[in-house]
């Protein structure tokens, strides 16, 4: 079901000149002023009908989300390189004429020339608003375009999902995020949120524990702490005290229930994980420290096929398949069985590298474990699974035994190595070079 | 050839290749003035993150990213282990 091609939809879901839609130096800023700062970027964008595209390299959060909106406000797309590394832009821009570049000193440049004029704040429902990159765990750069009524869609159901959570429901909503807004999660909570969602971000972009810890307490409560597995161990292992949160946003990796539960009783509030991909955004959530199933947002619907799960939603152009098997349950709800990427076959024999997984971190003294195929194409050979564990009092011996009691011999996974961390990127993420790396010992 | 490391920066050096387990990389060939990021040893922000731990164990103090000092005391192990020799609490 599309829309009419004339169809809009707002920028900004309360236009309230007054309502916050961020924090920056220490102080809320107002909808009207950020208005008139997405009208000075405006005033200095390529004169350009379609096709334009903004890559939107803005360190600054906050700038980001002006440049961000400015692009949509003249029906400009946005795109977002995987990395900010030179070739991985340069590639970006010459696959895409008409592109250009905006940074945090045209930003800077563009507030203080200023402009009076007004904003258009009505976009086209099917302008396509971002296009995400991934550069995948496998094979070349992939492309995700997302229309403006697609990613509205779906943060409406994100503001809806952080909301509920909350005991106030219609307090001004605070948003720190310790995740950079060029890449899909990013985007969604912090960027899309203060428009599609009707919250305010806050401009930092905190890394330590202790960066975290102040920022919190420059915001006003309800606070939301949008994060990712990674980041909730570095604040569980300091010493440092923390303001109370009312929400804690996770993705990017599955987060387990006993760390939703440490962080929750460390800053307090309510774990919200979202379930999403890059080709999907975010389409379920649930309360990790809490529940183990999903919950669709509304509208959602999954059809379970043999290669992974159909995701329908109002708002998407088409359905979406991903490798996710998952099995239905009552009451909009569901629970992942595993990727159908990660079925395995040694032998004949089937095993989940999820299941894998999970059995690992079943045995005492595990704290992380990553199960992997190698090689996964090489013929001729039967296909090991290898794993690298962290689990600083046991030996590989020790971990192999134990898992040895429930799995079949033909998935024990061989090397099995004890490391100190498991090798992941900066969005902490397990990239399959990484592993294979960490197996080689590089 | 790297320039000589000050025992500070040795100390810091061996802290960094066993928090990380950088295999392969030996303390004492940490060049003192090269890049910890991104170049140089190559650390990432999850490094950071490790390394922030370690740093307010063995030290007593919590790094701080977010001010204008931030680039330049990450910028290589000397600036790093002197930022430490400024703010460390334990002895």
């Amino acid at each position: 079901m599309s829309a009419p091609e004339a169809a809009t939809l707002p920028l900004f879901v309360s236009a309230d000149a007054q309502r916050p839609i961020a924090w920056r130096r220490g102080a809320p800023v107002p909808l009207a002023e950020f208005r008139a700062h997405v009208a000075a970027v405006v005033a200095r964008l390529p004169k350009q009908t379609a096709p334009a595209a903004m890559i939107d390299l803005c360190e600054d959060r906050y700038k980001f989300l002006v440049a961000y909106a400015a692009a949509l406000s003249v029906g400009h797309t946005v795109l977002l390189p995987s990395s900010r590394a030179e070739q991985v832009v340069a590639d970006v821009a010459n696959a895409n004429v008409g592109s250009y570049r905006i940074d945090d000193e045209a930003v800077d440049a563009a507030f203080a020339q200023g402009s009076s004029d007004a904003v258009n704040d009505r976009i086209p429902a099917d302008l396509t608003a971002m296009v995400g990159y991934t550069s995948g765990s496998t094979g070349q750069p992939k492309t995700f375009p997302k229309l403006w009524r697609t990613v509205s869609g779906s943060n409406a159901r994100n503001a809806q999902a952080i909301r509920a959570a909350l005991p106030d429901k219609t307090a001004t909503v605070w948003v720190l995020a310790t995740v950079p807004p060029q890449h899909m999660y990013g985007m969604e909570m912090s960027v899309l949120l203060p428009l599609a969602g009707d919250m305010a971000v806050h401009a930092g972009r905190p890394l330590f524990p202790a960066d975290i810890a102040a920022a919190l307490a420059e915001l006003p409560r309800p606070r939301v702490l949008v994060t990712t597995p990674v980041h909730m161990r570095a604040i569980l292992g300091s010493d440092q005290q923390f303001p109370a949160v009312d929400v804690i946003v996770s993705a990017t990796a599955p987060l387990d229930q006993p760390l939703a539960a440490a962080v929750t009783a460390k800053l307090g509030g309510e774990m919200v994980e979202m379930f999403g991909s890059t080709e999907t955004c975010v389409f379920a959530s649930r309360l990790t420290a809490r529940e183990e199933q999903w919950r669709l947002y509304d509208g959602v619907r999954l059809e379970p096929r043999d290669d992974g799960t159909l995701v329908h939603a109002p708002w998407f152009v088409e359905p979406v398949l991903l490798q996710d098997m998952v099995e239905l349950q009552p009451g909009n709800r569901f629970v992942v069985r595993g990727r159908s990427s990660d079925m395995i076959e040694v032998a004949g024999k089937r095993a989940s590298l999820t299941d894998l997984t999970k059995r690992l971190l079943a045995i005492p003294g595990v704290q992380e474990a990553a199960v992997f195929q190698p090689d996964p194409d090489a013929v001729g050979t039967i296909r090991r699974v290898a794993a690298l564990v962290v689990a600083p009092k046991l030996t590989a011996r020790e971990v192999l035994d134990q898992l040895a009691s429930g799995v079949d011999s033909a998935f024990l996974p061989r090397p099995l190595l004890i490391v100190d961390q498991l090798p992941r990127n900066e969005l902490g993420k397990l990239p399959r070079e990484n592993l294979l790396k960490a197996l080689r010992r590089e | 050839m790297s320039a000589t490391q000050s025992a500070g920066e040795r100390e810091l050096a061996e802290l960094i290749v066993t928090a990380l387990n950088l295999e392969g990389v030996t303390p004492a060939d940490i060049d003192p003035e090269a890049p910890l990021f991104k170049t140089g040893l190559g650390l990432d922000s999850i490094d950071a993150l490790e390394l922030a731990l370690e740093i307010s164990k063995r030290y007593g103090f919590q790094l701080r990213s977010d001010d204008e000092n931030n680039v330049r005391i990450f910028s290589s192990l000397r600036s790093l282990a002197a930022h430490i020799a400024t703010n460390r609490v334990t002895a």
